[in-house]
């Protein structure tokens, strides 16, 4: 399976949850379905997932969907166990396991190869969990899953995509970061859409 | 001298709620255990428990980005493992994140600063090289600073820090 044919078969899904992308899936997400209700995780790897547990425990009327990158989880696993007691209802977490971190040039994962994080998420307390290597086998769950009580991890082994990352220039003066550009369009949109 | 008092967990409750908190998010820390135990008890203001400093960082972000009004509750030496998350997230994020910083193990006779053990003495240091702004909750008389630590955060468009100077009662 590849990203790109992964994040196809979400995009055809997008409705109105509020998604959390990081790291390579971020910018081929946005291309194919970004909206208003898309947060960014840059610039604290790891964070993805928390930052949609806020999100989904401010507003558990939306479903919120989390892009992680298996490096990421890496840095912060005990965000399992977090978001296990929190029990948000509808939020799917979903992650790109490729096996490499491939952003600062496709170094392997510790213990890749033996590593699961779908069986982690399980010991953790999710509610489902579910590991996914083929693209159609992914796509014909996909509803249901989407459809069942949260927390539910997806894990799917993807192929590296060599999305090996190149810095710009440096920044030469005071710009907003490109969080504090994101965030307040998507709590105003959330805003426009109270829960009833 | 003492210059820190212990502050009633009741009289701190009653601070966060006049500042219209809506969530605790938690490592939890000895010193402000009296006020944990409230707040679970009370169920007031909700609870929301993470495994690291990090993750309370990110799941407060989130929150106020659902129209929530967190406050961080950690210790200092949380405050030294999420320097990063505060970086990224607070800082560059501009997230309005205030936190309640317990100073376990001061020497309440002393100045933070002019304590002898690191955790304490390096914590309002550490949040002047971050640029953040600080206030010490020495006594009750102090809790004022907690609604005035929200305006401060909104208005600069980043966190502020409430260093909650002697154990709470």
């Amino acid at each position: 399976m590849t990203r790109d044919s992964a994040l196809d078969v979400l995009a055809r899904r997008r409705g109105d949850e509020v998604v959390v992308s990081t790291m390579t899936a971020l910018g081929p997400w946005r291309e194919r379905a970004g909206t208003d209700r898309d947060l960014i995780c840059v610039g604290f790897m790891g964070g993805a997932s928390t930052l949609g547990l806020g999100v989904a425990l401010a507003r558990p009327d939306v479903p919120v969907w989390i892009l992680d990158g298996d490096g990421s989880l890496s840095m912060q696993l005990g965000s399992l166990v977090t978001i296990a007691n929190a029990a948000p209802a509808k939020f799917v977490h979903i992650v790109f396991h490729n096996g490499v971190y491939e952003t600062s040039g496709a170094q392997p994962l510790p213990a890749e190869g033996r590593v699961s994080f779908a069986a982690m998420a399980e010991g953790a307390g999710y509610a489902k969990t579910v590991r996914f290597d083929d693209v159609e086998a992914f796509d014909a769950e996909l509803d249901d899953l989407l459809d069942a009580d949260g927390p539910v991890l997806i894990e799917l082994i993807t192929q590296p995509a060599g999305a090996f990352y190149q810095p710009g220039p440096p920044p030469t003066g005071r710009t907003k970061g490109a969080l504090a550009r994101n965030w307040p369009g998507v709590r105003d949109a959330l805003a426009a859409d109270p829960a009833s | 001298m003492t210059t820190a008092e212990p502050i009633p967990a009741q009289t701190l409750l009653d601070a966060l709620l006049g500042a219209g908190v809506t969530d605790v998010v938690a490592v939890p820390d000895t010193h402000q255990r009296s006020l944990i135990s409230l707040i679970q008890e009370t169920g007031e203001i909700r609870f929301i428990q993470t495994t690291t400093e990090d993750e309370a960082v990110a799941v407060s972000a989130g929150l106020i980005v659902g129209g929530r009004k967190p406050i961080l509750q950690i210790q200092h030496a949380g405050l030294y493992a999420c320097v990063n998350n505060i970086r990224g997230v607070a800082l560059d994020g501009e997230f309005p994140l205030v936190f309640l910083i317990g100073l376990l193990g001061r020497d309440v006779s002393k100045a933070p600063t002019e304590n002898f053990g690191s955790m304490v003495r390096l914590a309002q240091p550490l949040l002047d090289s971050l640029s953040i702004p600080h206030h010490l909750l020495d006594g009750s008389d102090d809790v004022g600073l907690v609604d005035q630590a929200f305006d401060e955060a909104t208005q600069r468009g980043g966190p502020v820090a409430l260093l909650v100077g002697a154990e709470t009662s």
